[in-house]
């Protein structure tokens, strides 16, 4: 998201990066370079107002960075002290080592070429900042890039699909239309050719996934997402896997506090419940409470 | 505008230039921005210094001529300040900006794009777009996450609240170890000061901000990095599982023997805790068949639920 405030520290950070950028981009138009730097643009217009007034000591027209940006598209000159890239810092180097951690993990989309190229850049990045910080499964990049695609060319993917929530692993045909972000968790909206209708899922239960050339109809626009169900239930005892599986929040839990659980599906509720082992319990409506029962009994009956 | 930023930058620029080593006075008296009494001055330019450095650039302290006395004067060397990745050429630079991208909207997000600009500066022509359906993508938004990374680096001890299973929140102190993000959640690896021993923390469960000590090189990161509780010996438990069912369990677990309906599992109890919540997650597809504690834990669960929702 675009910034519209910033310290002192950030804008000096900006403008020394902001010189080599823009000598290596003149006549930017100054909605760009705002995008570039992810600020709003009256921010950028002050970063430039500033630099402005930036040179070397004597401060006459000779020694100050020359910008022009009055029409909207900027060019520099006279900036050599600072033309510089600057060097990077350890968080930057980071950043780049952990995508580039992603990136191994769907190296073999890559061939023998690339991926001897992303261990390498990852070796040289590795020997600033060591190895101890790493990203060893995600496990997704390959599959995410496959859902990507097909967003992008309206092209079924053909998957395994875990479902915790049913316990069972399913194939299914599938077009992607948009992935987005529950509680830091990725899911995708697509239309299941399988279920003929659409449904949600997550991009992290996939199990395999590969693109098919076989175009199969789906409807151009989105349904409707799916309903959450939502019951009434009360904090028995506190308890952090209960307050994780339905996104509570830790500080605002007490004991004995009504709660509003969502779920999407029964089944997953009556799961997640039983799983808590008591720390929670369900008040209404009763037809969940039921099903509940139903399940305690099929369940102790294995034990009779 | 602000002031500070353009004397920051006022003095880079004046630092970077110099090809000798400029004097505080000389600062002082040339470089735009420094007003007031000597010692006002005195401040400024050491708040500075530290700015600067905490961005990364180091300022060096030398004098002209070894041989006499001189005023130690400062200056930047402009082979620290340059970014230096070694040989790279347009692939690599697609490389790294499809790496750096993974992070929009996640924790590192600004170190990423400024990363992202650096690279984008070098001049190098880099083709991105075949490579932008790769889309890797970082999760969380942890705002510790930064914190934690320069602590491993510079080996500081930090300090944060961590909620246990209890929701209990408890002050803790460790030496950090490693990061590492697996399967959607990071783990930060660590040396628990107070209780001397090695535990794992998950990030989400930090629920205060970290604190770094600023003192660095405080401890060493051993080669090996055991995993903790790896060396205990663990009971074993005997599961009944339902044909195609229970796989969180049987991701852990060896197959003994099968009939129709179900198969016999046995696995290590790691995490006593999760294996009965996890079994009770399964409902009617799992049976415990021994430990007898472990099916008697069990059996006491599903009835107090029953009382509870009768």
């Amino acid at each position: 998201m675009a910034k519209s405030t910033t310290t002192p520290l950030e804008q000096t950070a900006r403008m020394l990066d902001l010189v080599p950028f823009l000598l290596s981009h003149q006549g930017i138009s100054l909605a760009d370079l705002a995008k570039h730097f992810k600020v709003e643009n009256d921010v950028m217009l002050d970063d430039l107002n500033t630099l402005w007034m930036c040179g070397l000591p004597g401060y006459t027209p000779l020694e100050l960075i020359d910008l022009t940006f009055d029409s909207g598209y900027v060019t520099i000159r006279n900036a050599a002290p600072l033309a510089f890239v600057r060097t990077m810092s350890s968080s930057e180097i980071v950043s780049l080592a952990l995508g580039l951690d992603l990136l191994l993990e769907s190296a073999d989309k890559f061939g023998e070429e690339q991926s001897a190229r992303i261990r390498n850049l990852s070796n040289k990045l590795r020997t600033q900042v060591g190895e101890h910080i790493s990203i060893v499964s995600g496990s997704q990049t390959a599959h995410r890039s496959l859902v990507a695609t097909s967003i992008a060319q309206r092209l079924p993917i053909e998957m395994t699909y875990f479902s915790p929530s049913s316990d069972t692993k399913t194939e299914r045909t599938v077009t992607a239309y948009d992935f987005f972000y529950d509680n830091d968790v990725e899911y995708f909206q697509a239309y299941c050719h399988s279920a003929k209708s659409m449904r949600t899922f997550r991009v992290d239960r996939i199990v395999s996934a590969v693109l098919s050339d076989v175009t199969q109809e789906a409807p151009s626009s989105q349904g409707q997402k799916n309903e959450r169900i939502r019951v009434g239930a009360t904090i028995r005892v506190l308890d952090r896997s209960s307050a994780e599986a339905f996104s509570l929040n830790y500080s605002e839990l007490r004991e004995g506090a009504h709660v509003t659980l969502e779920a999407f599906s029964p089944e997953w509720l009556i799961r997640a419940i039983m799983g808590g082992a008591g720390s929670i319990t369900v008040d209404e409506p009763e037809e969940i409470r039921l099903q509940l029962r139903e399940s305690l009994e099929a369940t102790i009956a294995l034990y009779e | 505008m602000s002031r500070k930023s353009e004397r920051l930058v006022n003095l880079t620029i004046a630092l970077l230039a110099t090809k000798r080593y400029l004097t505080k006075s000389e600062i002082f008296r040339t470089v735009e921005g420094y007003e007031g009494s000597p010692e006002a001055m005195e401040r400024m330019f050491e708040r500075d210094k530290d700015d600067l450095r905490s961005l990364g650039i180091a300022i060096e302290l030398g004098s002209f001529d070894p041989l006499f006395e001189d005023e130690a004067g400062y200056r930047i060397s402009p082979s620290s300040y340059k970014l230096d990745l070694g040989e790279l050429d347009g692939t690599d630079i697609a490389l790294l900006s499809v790496a750096a991208s993974a992070w929009t909207g996640a924790a590192l997000e600004r170190e990423s794009t400024s990363a992202l600009i650096k690279l984008a500066s070098m001049g190098l022509d880099s083709d991105s777009e075949a490579l932008s359906l790769l889309a890797p993508r970082i999760n969380g938004t942890n705002e510790n996450f930064t914190v934690i990374t320069d602590a491993i680096i510079r080996r500081s001890e930090i300090e944060f609240e961590y909620v246990s299973s209890d929701l209990t929140k408890q002050r803790r102190r460790i030496a950090p170890y490693s990061l590492r993000g697996q399967s959607g959640s990071w783990y930060l690896v660590g040396q628990d000061l107070e209780k001397n021993s090695l535990r794992t923390f998950r990030l989400d469960r930090i629920v205060s901000e970290v604190s770094a000590s600023k003192k660095s090189n405080t401890y060493v990161i051993p080669d090996e990095i055991p995993d903790p509780g790896a060396d205990e010996v663990r009971e074993i438990a005997r599961i009944r599982v339902r044909k195609n069912r229970g796989h969180q369990l049987r991701s852990h677990a060896t197959v003994l023997k099968t009939d129709e309906e179900w198969d016999e599992i046995s696995l290590p109890i790691v995490d006593a805790n999760w294996l009965l919540r996890t079994i009770l997650w399964h409902r009617d597809d799992v049976v415990v068949v021994e430990p007898s504690s472990l099916r008697k834990q069990i059996v006491q669960s599903l009835m107090e639920l029953r009382v509870l929702h009768g």
